[in-house]
């Protein structure tokens, strides 16, 4: 399983569900991954996160077990079975 | 010890005490969360303080800047801060600098603790590249009703613009409540007051604030 765990503004669209736990399957990448989260919910949400041609949204943050995937391959990092996902949208203002 | 610390001593104790006194702290940024983070440091007896930030109070600050008033209406913050810093506790040494933080920017040597108060990530990233091995920096970041704190070390922990990489500061003006920089900044002295004291809480974890649903989160990093 990989374990999502969701912060901010995304939890609430979500209901106020702190996490999901996923199926992982061989070859899974984090872009597989939130392609088959969204599949599974009823309400858009990865469009918070990347837009139609696969680009990454600035606004929220994905940590990949505490790295974000900007350091890793992006949407193409590997997930293994019991990593962490996380998506998590900072507040910017101070 | 003064009478002034008598009620926070029979909280935390004289050690804790004598530590914060013997601390100094940059606040980066005195605006929404360094407004009030500076107030409650000095409050707290913290040794000295450094004041950096290049803004002048304009009217639409007053609804969460805690040290401001009309009367303050296009005069620096930094210059407000410190007159009423000292009026609060004039033991506190504090020492100002008005300058943006940027590329360039420099943190004056010997500087072992820093406070993220800064509005956006350009200055956030310039502060981070800044910081001396070693140095601890306690970051806040608020928007709406939601905000983050999270304590890293420099040389040790994930850089700062790393965790964030990719992040852009949104368009126009961050939405705010007026509250929200109230608790996060007391979060921020909380666990800078946990830093001085050698036990930080939010060590590579971001404490992430929720007041919609009233909720507390944790994330590793």
């Amino acid at each position: 399983m990989v374990l999502l765990r969701i912060y901010g503004t995304l939890r609430m669209m979500l209901g106020g569900r702190e996490s999901v736990e996923l199926p992982w399957r061989e070859g899974d990448t984090v872009g597989a991954l939130l392609a088959r989260f969204q599949a599974g919910e009823r309400i858009p949400v990865t469009h918070k996160l990347v837009d139609d041609r696969c680009m990454l949204h600035t606004g929220t943050i994905i940590l990949l077990n505490r790295r974000n995937i900007l350091h890793l391959d992006r949407l193409e990092t590997p997930v293994r079975d019991g990593d962490v996902l996380a998506l998590f949208p900072p507040g910017a203002g101070g | 010890m003064e009478e002034r610390y008598a009620r926070q001593r029979l909280f935390w104790g004289d050690e804790r005490q004598r530590l914060i006194g013997e601390s100094e702290l940059l606040v980066a940024g005195v605006g929404g969360l360094g407004a009030t983070v500076c107030q409650i440091m000095a409050r707290a007896g913290v040794g000295r303080l450094l004041l950096v930030d290049d803004g002048a109070v304009a009217l639409e600050d007053l609804h969460r800047q805690s040290l401001y008033g009309e009367c303050d209406l296009g005069r620096k913050k930094v210059l407000v801060a410190r007159e009423r810093l000292q009026a609060i506790n004039s033991t506190v040494e504090i020492v100002v600098r008005e300058e943006r933080i940027g590329c360039g920017f420099a943190v004056p040597g010997g500087v072992p603790l820093v406070a993220d108060c800064l509005d956006n990530y350009e200055g956030r990233f310039a502060l981070w590249d800044a910081l001396p091995a070693g140095c601890r920096l306690v970051h806040g970041g608020v928007q709406g009703d939601r905000g983050q704190v999270l304590t890293l070390v420099k040389g040790e922990s994930q850089p700062l613009n790393e965790i964030y990489a990719g992040s852009v500061q949104p368009a126009g003006a961050i939405e705010v409540s007026p509250y929200s920089v109230f608790v996060i900044a007391g979060l921020m002295c909380s666990e800078l007051c946990h830093v001085i004291g050698g036990s930080a809480k939010l060590l590579d974890r971001f404490l992430v604030v929720d007041l919609v649903d009233l909720s507390l989160s944790f994330l590793d990093v």
